[in-house]
């Protein structure tokens, strides 16, 4: 059997395989109007008669919904509610533009439809749903041409029946039926209603993009999905909940990290993700984190999803000199058109410019070479706007990265030290093409001792997709004052039976399985939910957490457990990552491609260039230093020092 | 002299401080009025008391949180480890409920900035409750708290604090709000002192004072592209929940160069009931409009606002002196004063200005005893409605609109919180005006009482309606009904009475204004 890892990116989609303790990698065009062409295609190019086992990062679901091209859909809840998604949380995203719109919901207004019933906040039915008016709904939703419907009526989680219903009569009829007690089983109407109506927006899209996947395999492959949560799922799941797809994109790097970092000892990991537009962060603090705080375009998406902070930082971003004379970097970004100043097209300086005027980045060694690069015009513009701005070149070069540092590390400080986590004990883990570059200088301003790069940096996320294990997640609000241990096990016991018994559907044993249990607490009053592990003293943990996060604690308070939450992991087989060959302290000669002066916090260094396939295990490097690869560098500034592993990560010492 | 790029450093670590505090302060405090509505603000300050960097969380404190400060700085001299809080609107408040903690910040023994942040608490005592009260004297309005040190060397004084407990009707709660005010200080001082650490004070202080510059050249620049001019505007309040009616607001503006003159001395002097407003409340009125007439992203300090003044007449309804009431002015007034000020501007740059919003914030306040705990409860909410259209901009529906940006209660928190069973949460059609672009829908909110309670709304625009611009139609006005038994009873703006278990609430909230006429 071979692990694939297939991550579908907006440009190219990556291949990472394991074959007889190797790895490979390669990249396919991107095939946007039908991103499986792509996939099957690079399935294809494996070329193999032994069964591969695909794990697939795929951006049908987010997709659909930020071009809108999911399926028509409409929305049942409680009469008198029907406008729960217009209103949202009655709030502006904006608060100084006196023109805002909110984005519309993915559902008309007119597919919104009340049904007369109604749950009250104890679970009691206050009036049953209505059998004859939910097949009189079904028929007008046929005559409109509905192909999907999210169904969601108040305190469903506390009671069910009224959803079931409408479901087992909509299926009947032949929709795609989501309903929010299946979904996400917790409180608050607008955010569990938008989860489900992105379900069932994506589901027809996705179920076929599947479906067709699947029937293209070749006999004996295996399919698995990855989830926003970084688990992966079996392919039927993710027809029936596509949600928990819907933010998967930097799913596949962090879960890398994850595992990467285990095998060397470091399981507290700060992970740096820069891209053209933007850069992700995580904190890894001995296990992937996950929020339920997520928006896709703006709507609430309640599933667990790994906690990424992104921040409009990235190396396509555009440098300008504000009215009030403060030198900005992004959010606005010059993309692929017409792209950074180097292109020989764009004529706003970015922050590959930057890089590239400094040195940093090397002409002939960008993409490996393969794409031309206009210096004289870099030269040109940089010299235009130093006079312009009145900053000397270099300083202009610098100020611009040093800007474009200062917002990834406050993404950085959220995560971290907002959260009461000291980023001193963290490592800083990069991957993606330009956080070589930069990771170091981010590292000193936080103090974080270590950056370490992996091989192959600029498909990071394909490689930890063949990692992935198969994660569950499952929830329920309990609103509940009860925090006697024997009684919170037993409330426990049917999400646990329901994890089990799906788990078992995923393949594998019951005795298998991991559960770990947790539970979302605050003290009663608060609206705002801590999750602790549950445990003997799931308590006293809350209140050093809470202290942690906020500054105090009230152990005299009572506290209230708001949702029980259920995360079932089946370990999958995970393949080798092989040793890289041994050498000297001393880099080997071939390894140096040349070296130049280049500047660092205002002085020249003189700087060693190397080619990072020619290094070997135990080489070290001083700063400064540049590491070349395709699609990927990294900058040793003189401050730092660097070594290679054993596995072949760059290890930068800050 | 300034380097750009420090400027932009700066910028975003002093704004990062602000925000930071705001956070503690929302995830971790009891009243829903900070925690799910976000009615609070958190601020940095120079070692003057001058304002260096406020998060965006609610407008109505822009103008106000200075002047906590400075009126702080005029009576207490602050020691290390000490905080001061302090609600009266006379002394740098605004209205009762909001209270501010302010926390100085030592830099090796030396006072070189502050941090503060203000909250809306749930209740402070007062003749109803949750503090909202249709009162003719401040005194009816609550516990007013003069500046007072509430945290002595990093100590709590519990005296205070026992003392303003034994003034309010849900306590706990209030010294939940408490830790949280403070704690979101420690925070912002701990940010500080780091920053300290990383960069010397003299810096930091130099480009706390390019930063008030920054924000000062870009407003300028905005007053600039306003054509030079005198424009007026007026509209009313509608009444003062005191029996006095069509109480006026006036603004006339003067644009010279990079120079905005706004002044208020032909509005009605101050009232019997509850909307006067202190002068802070109209500064914020005021800032908030010209805030956002900048697009780029600017600090909010003293800089900003430079090139703003403001005229106010001692004893008018917009400034108004002690003891005259103000639960009112800060949340319906504020309102209008930002209709009267785009109204102006409306004459000077229309494609600009938006016509008016609904107007008010529809305010309702519970109270009662919860059958299932036996202890009492208050419920405060403000409910959206329309937005004004703009050129080329359907106004939005069902939102909450320019003072304010509060977070609703989810039904499903409310319900479980309270003795209440929502009935009915929708857009209300039709009610933004007509015109080539429509006014946004207000909303309809039905609430039905499982207990017997009493309840205060204070609400505007249910006679005058919200105008419409160059031909577009005003939108239709709020209502506010009561079932009682069975039959529906209309009432004014502005009233307090009790309910009965069974009875319910109909809140019809006003659209927005339509923008030019039709074809």
């Amino acid at each position: 059997m071979i692990k694939v890892g297939v991550d579908t990116g907006g440009t190219f989609t990556d291949f990472v395989y394991h074959k007889d303790g190797k790895w490979y990698i390669f990249k396919v065009l991107s095939t946007p109007s039908d991103p499986s062409k792509a996939v099957l295609e690079g399935l294809q190019r494996i070329g193999t008669d032994q069964p591969l086992a695909i794990t697939h990062g795929s951006t049908v679901a987010t997709n659909s919904v930020l071009e809108r091209k999911g399926a028509r859909t409409s929305f049942i809840t409680n009469k008198g509610f029907e406008d729960t998604l217009f209103i949202g949380r009655q709030d502006r995203k904006k608060l100084y533009d006196l023109t805002y719109r909110r984005k519309p919901p993915l559902v008309n207004r007119e597919d919104c439809i009340g049904l007369d019933c109604r749950v009250n906040s104890e679970g009691k039915v206050v009036k049953p749903v209505d059998e004859g008016e939910v097949r009189e709904v079904a028929k007008q939703l046929k005559e409109k041409g509905i192909q999907a419907v999210a169904v969601s009526f108040l305190f469903s989680f506390l009671n069910p029946t009224g959803e079931e219903t409408v479901k087992r009569i909509l299926e009947e009829e032949g929709f795609f039926v989501s309903v929010s007690s299946q979904i996400i089983p917790e409180f608050r109407e607008y955010e569990r209603g938008s989860t489900t109506v992105v379900n069932s927006y994506v589901m027809p899209k996705m179920n076929s993009y599947i479906k067709n996947l699947q029937e293209n395999l070749k006999e004996g492959d295996s399919l698995s999905i990855i989830q926003s949560n970084g688990g992966a799922i079996s392919p039927d799941t993710a027809r029936k909940e596509p949600v928990r797809t819907i933010l998967s994109g930097p799913a596949g790097g962090v879960v890398g990290a994850f595992h990467l970092g285990k095998l060397i000892g470091k399981t507290k990991l700060i992970t740096f993700d820069m891209g053209g537009t933007s850069t992700d962060v995580s904190l890894l603090n001995d296990s992937i984190p996950f929020s339920t705080e997520t928006y896709i375009d703006d709507f609430p998406v309640k599933v667990p999803i790994i906690d990424i902070h992104t921040v409009g930082a990235g190396g396509g971003s555009i440098a300008y000199l504000d009215k009030g004379g403060s030198l900005n970097v992004g959010p606005e970004s010059a993309g692929a058109d017409p792209g950074p100043v180097c292109y020989g097209k764009g004529e706003r300086l970015t922050v590959s410019d930057a890089n590239l005027f400094l040195g940093r980045l090397s002409p002939d060694y960008f993409l490996g070479g393969s794409m031309k690069l206009n210096m004289e015009r870099l030269y040109k513009f940089f010299e235009l706007y130093s006079i312009e701005w009145g900053i000397p070149a270099d300083r202009l070069a610098e100020g611009i990265l040093k800007v474009a540092n200062t917002k990834m590390e406050r993404a950085v400080r959220v995560i971290s030290i907002e959260k009461g986590y000291d980023p001193r004990e963290f490592s800083l883990f990069v991957y993606g093409g330009a956080g070589g570059l930069h990771a170091p200088f981010l590292a000193r301003e936080l103090s974080i001792p270590e950056v370490i790069i992996p091989l192959n940096p600029g498909v990071f996320s394909a490689f930890g997709m063949a990692f992935a294990d198969v994660i569950k997640d499952y929830s329920l609000t309990v609103m509940s004052e009860e925090t006697d241990i024997n009684r919170l096990k037993e409330a426990f016991g049917k999400l646990e039976e329901r994890a089990l018994t799906d788990m078992e559907r995923e393949g594998f044993k019951r005795a298998d399985v991991e559960i770990h249990k947790l539970v979302d607490l605050r003290y009663k009053g608060q609206s705002f939910e801590i999750v602790i592990p549950f445990s003997d003293r799931f308590v006293e943990d809350f209140h050093s957490r809470h202290k942690a996060l906020y500054g105090y604690s009230r152990p005299e308070k009572q506290v209230q457990v708001v949702n029980l939450r259920v995360r079932a992991v089946g370990q999958t087989e995970k393949p080798q990552i092989q040793l890289v060959a041994e050498g000297d302290k001393q880099p080997p000669p071939e390894a140096v491609v040349g070296r130049k002066k280049l500047i660092f916090d205002g002085k020249e260094y003189e700087t060693t260039f190397y080619l990072r396939d020619k290094l070997k295990a135990g080489n070290r490097i001083k700063g400064s230093a540049v590491i070349l690869e395709y699609s990927s560098t990294t900058v040793i500034p003189p401050f730092a020092e660097g070594y290679i592993d054993q596995y072949g990560n760059i290890r930068v010492k800050v | 002299m300034v380097d750009p790029i420090l400027l932009e450093v700066f910028k975003n670590r002093l704004s990062a401080v602000a925000e930071e505090m705001g956070t503690v302060l929302q995830k971790s405090a009891f009243s829903s009025n900070i925690k799910e509505r976000r009615d609070f603000s958190c601020a940095v300050f120079d070692k003057n008391g001058d304002l260096v960097a406020q998060a965006s969380h609610i407008p109505v404190h822009l103008g106000s949180m200075p002047m906590s400060v400075k009126s702080a700085l005029e009576s207490i001299t602050f020691k290390e480890g000490d905080m001061v809080a302090l609600n009266d609107p006379y002394r740098g408040g605004t209205h009762l409920p909001d209270i501010t903690v302010i926390a100085p910040v030592f830099i090796d023994g030396q006072l070189e900035f502050f941090v503060a942040n203000r909250a809306h608490h749930a209740d402070i005592g007062g003749i109803t409750a949750g503090s909202m009260p249709l009162s003719k004297t401040i005194y009816h309005e609550g516990l007013i708290i003069p500046p007072v040190k509430i945290v002595e060397g990093g100590e709590v004084n519990r005296w205070i604090l026992q003392l303003i407990k034994s003034n309010v009707r849900t306590p706990e709660e209030r010294e939940g709000d408490f830790l949280a005010q403070i704690s979101a200080n420690i925070t912002g001082i701990k940010r500080l002192i780091q920053l300290s650490e990383r960069y010397p004070v003299s810096d930091i202080q130099f480009y706390m004072e390019a930063l008030n510059s920054y924000s000062k050249r870009i407003m300028e620049d905005r007053i600039n592209r306003i054509p030079d001019g005198e424009y007026s505007f007026y509209d009313f309040m509608e009444d003062d929940g005191a029996g006095n009616r069509d109480i006026k607001i006036q603004v006339d503006i003067k644009i010279e160069g990079s120079k905005a003159t706004v002044d208020f001395s032909n509005s009605d002097p101050q009232t019997e009931g509850n909307i006067n407003c202190v002068r802070a409340i109209t500064l914020s009125a005021v800032y908030y409009v010209f805030r956002s007439l900048v697009r780029e992203d600017i600090p909010t300090n003293k800089g900003c606002f430079e090139p703003i003044q403001v005229i106010t007449k001692k004893g008018s309804v917009v400034d108004c002196q002690h003891p005259y009431p103000v639960a009112g002015g800060n949340v319906e007034t504020s309102q209008r004063i930002v209709d009267v000020v785009l109204g102006a501007l409306s004459k000077a740059i229309p494609d600009e200005i938006p016509s008016a919003s609904q107007g008010t914030m529809n305010n309702l306040t519970i109270g009662g005893v919860n059958p299932k705990t036996g202890k009492p409860f208050t419920y405060y909410e403000t409910i959206g409605g329309g937005m004004g259209a703009s050129l080329g901009v359907d106004g939005e529906s069902g939102i909450q609109s320019h003072m304010t940006n509060t977070l609703n209660t989810p039904v499903e928190a409310l319900e479980f919180e309270y003795p209440f069973m929502v009935e009915r949460y929708s857009l209300r059609d039709n009610s933004g005006g007509e015109g080539l672009y429509r006014g946004g829908d207000g909303i309809i909110r039905q609430i039905k009482f499982l207990t017997d309670v009493e309840i205060t709304v204070i609400s505007e625009r249910r006679r005058i309606p919200p105008y419409g611009l160059f031909g577009g139609s005003p939108a239709k006005v709020g209502e506010n009904i009561l079932i009682r038994d069975g039959k529906e009873v209309k009432m004014g703006g502005k009233f307090h009475t009790r309910l009965k278990k069974g009875d319910s609430i109909v809140i019809k909230t006003p659209g927005g204004g339509g923008y030019r006429r039709e074809g």
